[in-house]
């Protein structure tokens, strides 16, 4: 054993204290982003087309030389669509990983297991896709980059009953009709509450357990009541048999569509070609000219350049930009703070207006949007099943909201006669 | 030999409680062990990683009783898992019990679940029972489902508080509360291993017309595997929503629950109760590793490919090879 003076005992502590401080000053090491994503599952295909998104954003800020001089690095795990493995995948980032910002995977059952982690730790948490995940939690560093608005239930069919009350003469009649799952209640619960509003009588108001693989005797229960709307609320597979068999059976209506999810991916657009002509549904983004915002149109063209090597949705419309606007936000709140401080950051979000690919975001009541802008299309036009055309204007024609309106609405819906 | 039969009755006894004693030290030490090693890690994510390890090994021993003593498979493990979780939700939601009080009840009405489907079912032989547990989960789903006090198919929130007195953590707390479920689960499974019900259920299995020929109350043994097996499998799932924090039937119902606690006893062995404690604990680990370093399907690939490796090479899992071996060196 050596034996230290009382000199060498200090200056070696000295010495290390110096050490401790310089690393803690001079963090030159990169800021560390951290998610559990959907890479495998159910949700699979939004989830990796989002962390292309993510790639895309890291590698063109990293070109620019970071943010706050540092580069920026994704740190991400895959919760296989099982929000049994979330909770821990966040603990993991947060306690081991000691990343600077988390962010949620891709959809609302992800991000609310993410929830309570997220909160006890206090950091800044913005979510993509999640319906209504703070409502109960009421989190005030919780922000959503789905333009649903703080009334998501009743947004999803707004424009479409106000839209359907001006037609002349004015419909009598809807039907009424969901999946027995989370969004299909929702959206048929806002419809309905909608259509009273409107004084539209119900005639047909039912729901189908979500695995329901033949659609054509719901629909002739439904041709029979001979409604003049009809208002869907399904999931991506329901949407694509719904449609068929609308077409099959040879119903007509003066509107059909409303709450589909799964029309905005390229694989049903593809599948279903021509049979989307004159279908009204909701959308959030469509490559209309009144949407060219600054900045969206070469994120576009980079994301379709590697979505087929990444095996992603070609198209790219549905998650994408907004996935890449969170970036933005993020990136934006961090220069404007100078720090990564979770107070701090969650402050500059609530009060500011940001510019964003998908337009400018303001956030309000529990982080949601403060102006909803879910969109209501029209498709139109529609030749053949080439994929290509849904990149073209004019093939999903904006209704409403007014500020983004393309075209009028065109009734009666026609099905394809055979 | 001599020494046993000259053993006075009290020595006997005392011998017989030793009997009992000692595993439940060993129990109590490890449990304690692990707790001390994982408090060394600082961080939430040991326990809750930890927890998922255990909750596999208490489902593994838990559905062993039933699918490994007697030979009833039994695919509806997720349904009995749910239930437990599934009471869990609705204590919450109206009388606000601890998760203590909430745990008895969970098992309670998991075994009356198990009770009543082993009297409708346990006539039935082979394939046809695994079949008819299989569309009991299927039913349950749809229940829950469409049952919209516990959240329907939109699911439920369950807000924990962040720390628990004496526990620290809440994260810390569910480790412990996991830990002795699991620990639970293998003392009931060894005793029963060791007495003469495991020796009925044994005979079960092997051929059960013979064994009801021999005396066994065979109806009897066997309701009371699934009473058991149900009630413990129940039990595990109360503390579920408290952990993940939103429960949703595809989360409570997960194909997950319902591969592993199958493919962890015959990975690891059946005929005794180590084997699904080392099947778990091997897979569940592995599992938790591939989570967050491979970061893909690996999960269930894992499982498959570990079954394919071990039906074909060591078809007894890996306590029946050991003894393979042991008695092939002899």
């Amino acid at each position: 054993m050596t034996n230290l003076t009382r000199r060498d005992t200090f200056s070696l502590a000295g010495g290390a204290l110096a050490a401790m401080a310089s690393s803690a000053y001079g963090q030159a090491g990169p800021i560390k982003i951290g998610f559990g994503m959907a890479l495998t599952g159910g949700l699979a295909g939004g989830g990796k087309a989002a962390l292309l998104s993510y790639q895309i954003w890291a590698e063109e800020v990293n070109a620019r030389g970071g943010i706050l001089g540092r580069k920026v690095e994704l740190v991400h795990y895959d919760d296989q669509s099982n929000p049994a493995t979330v909770p821990g995948i966040y603990s993991k980032l947060i306690d081991i990983d000691k990343v600077d910002i988390v962010i949620s995977g891709y959809a609302t059952v992800p991000t609310a297991a993410a929830m309570p982690v997220v909160m006890q730790k206090g950091k800044v948490f913005l979510s993509l896709f999640a319906l209504a995940a703070n409502d109960e939690f009421r989190y005030d560093r919780y922000f959503q980059m789905q333009p649903n608005g703080p009334q998501a239930k009743f947004e999803f069919s707004r424009a479409y009953f106000e839209l359907a009350s001006k037609l002349s003469p004015k419909p009598q009649t809807v039907a009424l009709v969901g999946a027995d799952a989370e969004f299909g209640v929702l959206a048929v619960e806002g419809a309905r509450a909608n259509a009273k509003k409107a004084g539209i009588k119900i005639v047909y108001d039912r729901s189908y357990p979500p695995n329901t693989q033949d659609f054509g005797s719901i629909v002739r229960a439904i041709k029979a009541t001979n409604p003049d709307l009809l208002f869907i609320g399904s999931y991506p597979p329901d949407s694509a048999g719904m449609i068929r068999a609308i077409h099959e059976v040879g119903l007509n209506a003066r509107m059909v569509g409303g709450g589909m999810i799964g029309l905005q991916f390229a694989a049903l657009k593809q599948q279903l070609g021509p049979m989307l002509n004159n279908i009204v549904a909701y959308d959030l983004y469509a490559p209309e000219p009144t949407m060219n915002f600054p900045g969206v149109a070469p994120f576009l063209a980079k994301y379709r350049e590697r979505a087929v090597q990444a095996g992603v949705d070609p198209l790219g419309i549905y998650i994408p930009p907004f996935a890449y606007a969170e970036m933005q936000i993020l990136e934006s709140s961090v220069n404007a703070v100078k720090s990564l401080d979770d107070k701090k950051l969650a402050e500059h979000m609530r009060a500011t207006k940001f510019s964003t690919i998908v337009g400018d975001i303001k956030f309000g009541d529990r982080g949601e949007w403060a102006e909803p802008r879910v969109l209501l299309i029209q498709y139109r036009g529609i030749v053949g099943n080439d994929v290509e055309q849904f990149k073209q204007a004019g093939k999903q024609v904006i209704l409403d909201p007014v500020a983004f309106k393309s075209g009028d609405l065109v009734t009666p819906f026609e099905p394809i006669k055979r | 030999m001599k020494e046993v039969i000259t053993q006075s009755p009290e020595s006997r006894a005392s011998a017989k409680s030793l009997r009992w004693v000692f595993p439940i030290v060993i129990c109590a030490s490890v449990g304690i062990a692990s707790l001390l090693l994982l408090d060394l890690a600082k961080t939430d994510y040991a326990f809750l990683a930890a927890y998922t390890v255990l909750q596999f090994v208490a489902l593994a021993t838990a559905w062993n009783i039933l699918g490994g003593y007697a030979g009833y498979v039994n695919f509806g493990v997720a349904g009995f898992f749910a239930v437990g979780v599934y009471t869990s939700v609705v204590i919450y939601k109206t009388l606000q019990w601890p998760l203590l009080f909430t745990i008895p009840l969970a098992a309670a009405v998991a075994g009356l679940l198990g009770l009543g489907m082993g009297y409708l079912t346990l006539r039935l032989r082979g394939v046809f029972f695994s079949i008819a547990t299989l569309a009991m989960s299927v039913v349950l789903n749809t229940l829950v489902v469409n049952w919209s006090f516990v959240g329907g198919s939109r699911g439920v929130y369950i807000l924990h508080p962040e720390t628990m007195p004496f526990f620290g953590t809440y994260a810390r707390y569910l480790f412990v509360v996991m830990l002795t479920l699991a620990m639970g689960s293998i003392l009931i499974a060894r005793f029963i291993e060791n007495s003469w019900i495991g020796n009925g259920l044994a005979a079960l299995k092997d051929d059960e017309m013979a064994a009801e020929c021999a005396g066994v109350p065979s109806l009897r043994m066997k309701l009371f595997a699934t009473t058991v097996s149900g009630a413990l499998l129940g039990a595990i799932g109360a503390p579920f929503p408290y952990f993940i924090t939103y429960v949703d039937p595809n989360s409570a119902f997960s194909l997950t629950i319902a591969v592993n606690a199958i493919a962890m006893p015959l990975i690891g062995g059946t005929a005794t109760w180590l084997g699904p404690v080392i099947g778990a604990l091997l897979l569940g680990t592995l599992q938790q590793i591939a989570t967050v370093t491979i970061s893909s399907a690996l999960n269930l690939l894992i499982v498959g490919v570990l079954l394919v490796f071990f039906i074909t090479v060591a078809p007894n899992g890996i306590i029946g090879f050991i003894r393979d071996m042991r008695e092939k060196r002899k």
